[in-house]
């Protein structure tokens, strides 16, 4: 085939200028059809050379193939540059303001009582308390007799008392659930009971209702010495690990010894729960034999611990709706 | 009770203020405040005076160079006769504020420079002194507060005590607590008498008709009484102490009860009739008139106080008018009894009559201390008011001798209580600081005694927490408890609790907690029918408020409030809920009442138009708690079944209903009724979701596991069919559910629409349904026959066509 070669080297300069001239991708891809494609003008010399003879087929082949090489490289070379470009283009496009503020998903709040009712339960799941539940209307018996509160006892004016019919009563504390928890049952035993209870009491610091959580662990060997551990452990868990606890001795008619429990914060002691060794009449009240088995209770306001904890003034921020207090938390 | 601690130190030696609080606030004596009574002095300061000169232009005034202890002394011109060098004096200097108000400046006074003023003790509220200056003790340290070289006033503890402890109510009892913590020993005011005259006996006859009621009376005369003011040391005493000033007889009462905790009560003996005092039950109805002017009426259990004729007084509570002691009284019937604390208790309780001597009397005095307070009472008043007290004391004794009883305490006992590893010799030196003889017994138990003052040790647990408490809670070192672990039981009750606080709030609502009380007028707000059971409500006997005279039966009215009230305080749109429980009364006896408290959660959505920049797709609100009820569904793995109602008062007929599950109706939700969001005044379109909680307990309808996933890819068909308007779009989507066969995964609507292109009367509804298989892919012969089928039974069920 005469001229083969010119005839190549024409080609390859044409497609020089034509990949060199591609602006998009596109074209570019257009432009490599134009002479590698079926129909393609390298194509069509490679198809011609069956007509020719063994040597100049031989030499016509591989100079196309070589052309072909060229052409592929270029092509490469120009795509590489133009998706380069592309990308360029497409970022340079995509512009947000990034300053605007995110698209939040909706957000729920827990009140900050069930926060530190959660960390409460989950510390004393940890230490192997069971969580034991009761009822807000009790009767006499269960928030008081069992207790150990006499009839005609001026401890029964320790808690301001709402009455209901039937001579039941609002609870004054979770300490009705020691009795139900504990009658019928043969220790060893350790149990918590986080839940609302009721003072009928409303000024600028106490509102009518509040939350409490009481523990108990009752087994032959249980000490004031455990309960002060104990207490200590929780306080920790829940203030932080330099925070500092205190026993004052007090009066509960349920516990012998009793104690009120102080926490150290901000420099202060601050009134936090109380605490004893249940009272052996308790036990007996509850079909437990007091010589073989002791043990202590111990409670504290969950309010009081988020007040405490997150610094809010007023036992009424938690209690009148307003969500704007728990959507701090 | 209020403690004047001068007072207190003529009784006990005192440590210094800080450490006498400390022990005694951790030895169970709160202290609820600590008083200064008397004037302020903070500011003023001690001064010498180092040199007194004449003012250059006024002979009267003196300028003296003044040493409060700093760089440089001070010059004050000072106009008292009195002022001389070497003086140490109160200095007030400038920016100090003088007890009676006058604020201390810098002047020039007839051209000389002052630099503050030496105080007078007129000027320092410390009274009269006619001298001029108050002149300063000349061990007085220069610069240090007055209050360190003359204490003014008293300093007041404010103890609170505790119900149990009737035996603290006085500075005695005080005293003892000292002691028993830092040692020392007691010094009692005088109490002996010198008797005179005829006998007490003459003049009265005193008998215990109700022995249970009253252990001890003893009863003094004293004739020749002039009752007047008291001495001022005595009025600022009982004023220290909280009370007021009476008259000399009734403040020696007064004075004797706050030494001792002795309650006393002093009878003008002319008006006792016959000469007679009844310790005896009221008769039923009897009538007093009682010294604060109120006619009581008497019931037989109360105790009183009786002469011939009638009740003179509410025994242990009160006095009667008639016989008390005035102006004119001569004669007196002085009485130092002890009452039965259940019985004082009662009555004054009935009578919310609540006076000092019933306080401690239901708390519980000493069984021994009527003789002991009586004379000291009687040595004042005839001290006081002049008069004789007449020979012999007249005591009877009833029943009800408080306990005596020997307790056995073994020392391993207390260590296995508190966790201790004290010695039986420790416990004995710890238990005689209060007064609890011990003694070694057999096998090394104690055998202890209490004083009879302490009313309140009756058992070994009482004697343990007397050891720990003396020997310091904060000595006791902490320990975790060991033992035989039990596994832990969650009801299923706190797991549904829990999961549906996640759930809602998750959901993006608030979580509120309200007080149950509510008033039953919000039964006629909701349009509770009249037999609703919803209105058979748990009153509360004692409200706090009319606001809160019965406890909610249901928990929306609770939600609704927190609505109004987050509106009111301008919140856009208001999301919020509560769990808690509501009570329910009933036709039955009350008693029964207490377990019925279902646990419920209410949800309240309030949305008024958003004007947020990133703004939610407009969704009517109750799409929106409709989707939080099939979301809590869905994390609690119940599968329930959604019906419209149109029954429930409150909810607005056209947008309202439930799920149920198994039957059973688990969750009510739907737009709030207009009238009744008028009635509890909410101005924006809200939805409401009550969930009953007890349905939701239990286990999950599908326990969760999982479920292959497929590799092959899924099939799209997208369906737009013509329905009736009145088509419940929830139905065609279960039938297409249902009958798509197994190969579906998903069937969704994607678009509901009438309007331009939509017949009249119908509606068009988009449908897409995904199929897919886990084993193969699935032809497309076998999606477009199912999807045929699927179209077949809507034509025939719903008259649906495809658009």
């Amino acid at each position: 085939m005469p001229g083969a070669a010119e005839h190549l080297d024409r080609i390859l300069a044409e497609a020089r200028g034509a990949i060199a001239g591609a602006e998009s991708t596109q074209a570019l891809a257009e432009i490599r059809a134009g002479f590698l494609g079926k129909k393609g003008s390298v194509s069509t010399v490679l198809r011609g050379i069956g007509d020719l003879a063994g040597a100049e087929r031989a030499a016509v082949g591989k100079a196309a193939n070589v052309t072909k090489g060229e052409i592929e490289a270029l092509v490469a070379k120009r795509r590489e540059a133009l998706e380069g470009a592309d990308q360029e283009r497409v970022l340079a496009e995509h512009r947000l303001d990034v300053t605007l503020p995110g698209f939040a998903p909706p957000r729920g709040h827990l009140h900050p009582t069930s926060h530190i009712e959660r960390e409460m339960c989950a510390f004393f799941t940890q230490m192997g308390y069971s969580i034991e539940d009761g009822p807000e209307v009790e009767t006499d018996w269960n928030n008081f007799g069992g207790l150990n509160f006499p009839e005609d006892h001026p401890a029964r004016d320790m808690q301001d008392t709402f009455f209901v019919p039937g001579g039941n009563v609002l609870r004054t504390h979770t300490s009705n659930v020691q009795i139900r928890a504990m009658t019928g049952q043969e220790p060893p035993f350790r149990f918590v009971c986080p839940g609302r209870v009721y003072r009928h009491d409303l000024d600028g610091t106490h509102y009518p209702m509040f939350h409490q959580i009481e523990a108990v662990c009752v087994d032959e060997q249980t000490t004031f010495a455990d309960l002060k551990g104990t207490l200590f452990a929780f306080a920790r868990h829940l203030f932080g690990e330099s925070t500092d606890i205190r026993f004052r001795a007090h009066f509960f008619p349920f516990t012998e010894p009793s104690a009120e429990l102080d926490i150290g914060w901000g420099g202060r002691w601050l009134e936090w729960g109380g605490c004893g060794m249940i009272h052996p009449r308790v036990l007996l009240n509850c079909g437990i034999d007091p010589e073989r088995y002791q043990g202590f209770a111990f409670g504290m306001g969950i309010d009081r611990t988020a007040m405490i904890r997150w610094d809010i003034p007023n036992i009424q921020l938690l209690f009148d709706g307003d969500v704007r207090t728990a959507e701090q938390f | 009770m209020k403690v004047p601690l001068g007072w207190l130190a003529e009784w006990i030696p005192l440590p210094d203020l800080d450490t006498l609080q400390e022990r005694l606030t951790v030895g169970g004596l709160e202290i609820e405040e600590v008083i200064h009574s008397g004037p302020d002095l903070s500011g003023i300061r001690v001064g010498e005076v180092q040199a007194r000169e004449t003012h250059p232009d006024a002979d009267r005034l003196s300028v003296c160079t003044v040493d409060l202890g700093e760089e440089e002394p001070l010059e004050i011109v000072c106009g008292a006769p009195n002022v001389a060098a070497g003086q140490k004096v109160a200095v007030a200097t400038h920016g100090v504020v003088l007890p009676g108000g006058l604020k201390i400046k810098r002047s020039k006074i007839r051209g000389v420079r002052s630099h503050g003023m030496i105080c007078s003790a007129q000027e320092l509220g410390l009274g009269e002194d006619p001298e001029g200056i108050l002149v300063l003790d000349p061990g007085a340290q220069v610069g240090e507060p007055l209050s360190s070289a003359m204490p003014a006033g008293e300093t007041i503890l404010d103890f609170e005590i505790t119900p149990n402890r009737g035996d603290w109510v006085s500075m005695l009892g005080m005293a003892r607590e000292v002691r028993a913590h830092f040692g020392g020993s007691l010094t009692l005011p005088p109490c002996e008498v010198s008797e005179g005259g005829g006998d007490a006996s003459d003049d009265i006859e005193i008998a215990i008709e109700d022995r249970e009621g009253c252990y001890r009376y003893v009863g003094c005369v004293i004739h020749g009484v002039t009752v007047g003011p008291s001495p001022e040391w005595l009025q600022r005493r009982l004023e220290d102490a909280g009370f007021r000033s009476v008259n000399n007889v009734v403040d020696v009462t007064n004075l004797v009860l706050l030494e001792f905790g002795q309650p006393l009560h002093a009878f003008d003996l002319e008006r006792l009739r016959g000469g007679k005092i009844i310790v005896r039950s009221a008769r039923e109805g009897e009538k007093l008139l009682t010294l604060d002017g109120e006619d009581r009426e008497l019931r037989t259990e109360d105790l009183v106080i009786a002469d011939a004729e009638g009740a003179v007084a509410v025994a242990g509570v009160m006095g009667g008018g008639d016989s008390e002691v005035r102006d004119t009284t001569t004669s007196l019937l002085l009485e130092s009894a002890h009452f039965h604390p259940g019985r004082v208790r009662r009555t004054a309780k009935r009578l919310g009559l609540r006076s000092d001597a019933s306080y401690r009397f239901e708390r519980g005095v000493d069984p021994d201390g009527q003789s002991r307070a009586a004379d000291r009472a009687a040595r004042l008043i005839c001290e006081l008011a002049g008069g004789e007290l007449a020979r012999g004391a007249v005591e009877v004794l009833g029943e009800n001798a408080p306990h005596t009883e020997e307790l056995a305490l073994a020392p391993e006992r207390v260590n296995r209580l508190l966790g201790t590893k004290l010695t039986a010799d420790e416990i004995v030196a710890l238990l005689a600081r209060v007064d609890i003889e011990a003694q070694a017994g057999p096998e090394g138990v104690l055998r202890c005694r209490p004083p009879r003052y302490r009313s309140d040790v009756h058992i070994e647990a009482d004697l343990i927490e007397e050891v720990a408490r003396i020997h310091g809670y904060d000595q006791i070192e902490a320990s975790l408890p060991t033992g035989r672990l039990e596994g832990i039981q969650l009801s299923a009750r706190r797991a549904t609790t829990e999961a549906v606080r996640s759930s809602l709030a998750g959901a993006g609502l608030s979580e509120i907690m309200t007080f149950p009380g509510c008033p039953p007028e919000d039964d006629d707000r909701l349009g509770l029918a009249e037999d609703d059971p919803r209105r058979t409500h748990v009153p509360l006997l004692n409200p706090i408020q009319a606001g809160d005279a019965v406890l909610r039966s249901h928990l929306l009215p609770s939600v609704l409030r927190a609505v109004r009230g987050n509106r009111a305080r301008q919140a856009e749109r208001v999301r919020v809920f509560e769990i808690g429980r509501v009570f329910v009364g009933g036709p039955d006896r009350p008693e029964a009442w207490h377990e019925r408290e279902p646990l419920q959660a209410a949800v309240a959505l309030c949305e008024a138009g958003a004007e947020d920049l990133w703004r939610d797709p407009e969704v009517p609100v109750f799409f929106r708690a409709k989707g939080i009820a099939e979301r809590l569904l869905a994390d609690l793995g119940r599968r329930a079944e959604f019906r419209a109602r149109a029954d429930e008062p409150f909810l607005h007929p056209g947008a309202c209903g439930e799920f149920r599950c198994q039957g059973r109706p688990v969750a009510t939700l739907g737009e709030l009724h207009p009238t009744v969001a008028a009635a509890f005044e909410i101005d924006a379109p809200t939805a409401v979701l009550m969930i009953d909680m007890e349905a939701l307990d239990g286990l999950r309808d599908e326990p969760m596991r999982y479920r292959e996933l497929s590799r092959h890819p899924r099939m799209r068909r997208d369906l737009a069919l013509l329905v009736d308007r009145d088509t419940p779009s929830g139905e065609v989507l279960q039938v297409v559910q249902k009958k798509a066969g197994a190969a579906l995964l998903s069937a969704q609507f994607f678009d509901r629409y009438e309007g331009k292109g939509v017949p009249e009367g119908k509606v068009s509804l988009a449908i897409r349904l995904l199929f897919q298989r886990v084993d193969r892919t699935l032809t497309d012969a076998e999606v477009a026959e199912a999807t045929e089928r699927v179209v077949q039974v809507l034509a025939e069920r719903f008259g649906a066509e495809l658009r």
